[in-house]
């Protein structure tokens, strides 16, 4: 994928995925609101009308939760493939999630299945990441930080498969563990990157005023 | 264990701790008013250096006292079986909780503004003034020193006068809920992870709001980058402490829709308005997206403070009301 081109296709999907976040926020906000309102104005809300409140909440964020999951997902293979193959793997993604629902006849799998493709997918980003192959795209620079913001993401997408699909299971606390450190660790090496190189670079602050803009 | 005795011994701690106490939680509003003073007087900006780390000193010393308070608590503390009649085990109350949380985050605010370096001259009034509102806050509205830990120790005689009443109910009920609490709230390691971790962000996010107003007022990049700076450096314990309440709240809250409470969902949103804020800077040499960055980081500071106080007013699975 041309440079441009995959910038301007990470820039989209940080705007559908801030979007969504944004849905979310908005809609959990007006939730805690009406809940404030309502266990102050409404008789035996909390008896009653919690129930009925946690259900709306739960279908009208469901739609959402699934589009940020499907995001989540298409966000992983623009690191390594062009634009038309970055299409046919995010379609054949959304195929291989679609088909182990309608096996399964379980959602929940289909969604699991669709989070482990993206989980091996990054698996294979962060290992060229830290092989040094030129091929994975990133907003930032140094091989560290790469490796740290691949790392962070693999991290949350394990995460989210424990919230999708391990939540009963007894592998739910070691692969919980396994998602908190990776995260923890990518975090710290993106953040820090600069601390932690053997080599130290010694970058040089481009401070700016922002009247011009 | 005597009950009588237990009782007596935990009102005769709680009067010394007052005591020691009183003088400290009146000096916090004092100390909070000069702490104002410095910051919005010009001329006396020299001041507010020395001022923050006397502050941070003061409360310090008042920190020592109350983990005194909490190893003696401990000792008496114990949660003894109706049925054996053995110990179970002793409450270990973490240090961060109910009267003592507004203290803590002055106390953090305190150190973390004592050790900024970049840009502290520009740094310290706005921080100072949001260190005084906290030190107020503990001094009027927490009085860790005077009132200290009324839940627990609500629940904790209440469980001494049922032991006390040898009604066997009475005596199973008041256990059970003691217990319960010892082991799933008290005890955890969340509990003593989680609470300090997110105490620490809340800090170097107060930090990064301030930076963030010099950033709008003064329109310069430089101020975008210290923001930036004492975001990521909260972020980690953030995330951290986030992710360890996970598995917690699974278990603890079993067949709650702990999700929607709006605490978790507020804080929630405050994580994700951070990771928004992180993600819009990489985009920062587009014209006009710092506005973005620094509308986004002032609302995920707005969160954060509806997120503290939502604990206090919105029911909910993490809630105190």
């Amino acid at each position: 994928m041309s440079d441009a081109h995959a910038k301007q296709w990470d820039y989209l999907l940080m705007v559908l995925t801030v979007a969504l976040l944004g849905s979310l926020g908005v809609q959990s906000f007006l939730g805690t609101l009406y809940v404030w309102w309502a266990s102050s104005s409404v008789p035996g809300f909390e008896i009653a009308g919690y129930g009925r409140f946690v259900w709306w909440m739960n279908a009208i964020a469901a739609p959402q939760v699934v589009a940020l999951v499907l995001v989540m997902g298409l966000c992983v293979p623009k690191r390594l493939f062009d634009r038309t193959a970055l299409i046919g793997v995010s379609a054949g993604m959304v195929a291989v999630g679609l088909a182990a629902w309608a096996l399964s006849a379980s959602f929940q799998t289909g969604l699991a299945v669709y989070l482990a493709l993206a989980a091996l997918i990054q698996v294979g980003v962060v290992a060229l990441t830290v092989a040094g192959v030129r091929g994975p795209s990133y907003l930032t620079e140094g091989r560290l930080v790469k490796t740290g913001s691949g790392l962070l993401h693999l991290g949350f997408i394990v995460f989210a498969i424990v919230v999708v699909a391990l939540q009963r299971s007894t592998f739910m606390l070691p692969v919980f563990w396994a998602a908190t450190a990776l995260t923890l660790a990518g975090t710290l090496l993106a953040f820090y990157a600069d601390r932690l190189a053997w080599r130290r670079r010694v970058r040089v602050e481009v401070e700016r005023s922002y009247d011009e803009e | 264990m005597n009950p009588a005795v237990t009782l007596a011994e935990i009102e005769q701690l709680t009067t010394r701790l007052a005591a020691i106490g009183t003088p400290l939680q009146a000096l916090l509003p004092a100390i909070a008013v000069v702490l104002l003073a410095l910051a919005v007087v010009p001329d006396m900006r020299r001041y507010l250096g020395p001022a923050v780390a006397a502050s941070a000193a003061v409360l310090l010393a008042g920190e020592v006292v109350l983990a005194w308070f909490h190893w003696r608590l401990y000792d008496l503390a114990v949660v003894v079986s109706p049925d054996t009649g053995l110990v179970v085990g002793r409450v270990a109350v973490p240090l961060w909780i109910e009267s003592e949380k507004l203290y803590v985050w002055a106390l953090t605010v305190a150190v973390l503004a004592v050790c900024i370096r970049r840009q502290r001259e520009q740094l310290l009034p706005g921080v100072t003034v949001v260190l005084a509102l906290l030190m107020l806050g503990a001094a009027f509205w927490g009085k860790p020193f005077t009132e200290p830990l009324p839940n627990f120790l609500g629940q904790y005689t209440g469980y001494l006068a049922a032991m006390a009443s040898g009604n066997v109910g009475q005596m199973m009920g008041a256990y059970q809920g003691m217990e319960g609490a010892r082991q799933f709230y008290y005890n955890t390691a969340y509990m003593w992870v989680h609470p300090p971790a997110l105490f620490f962000a809340y800090g170097t996010f107060a930090i990064s709001f301030v930076a963030t107003l010099l950033m709008v007022r003064h329109r310069h990049s430089s101020f975008e980058t210290t923001a930036y700076r004492w975001i990521r450096l909260g972020y980690i314990p953030f995330t951290a402490g986030m992710l360890l309440g996970f598995p917690w709240a699974v278990i603890a809250w079993q067949g709650e829709s702990w999700w929607w409470s709006g605490k978790v969902n507020l804080s929630l949103m405050m994580w994700l308005l951070y990771t928004a804020v992180l993600h819009g800077r990489l985009y920062l040499r587009r014209p006009g997206m710092w506005r973005w960055v620094a509308a986004l980081s002032i609302l995920s500071f707005v969160v954060l403070v509806l997120t503290y106080l939502a604990t206090y007013v919105v029911p909910g699975a993490h809630s105190y009301l």
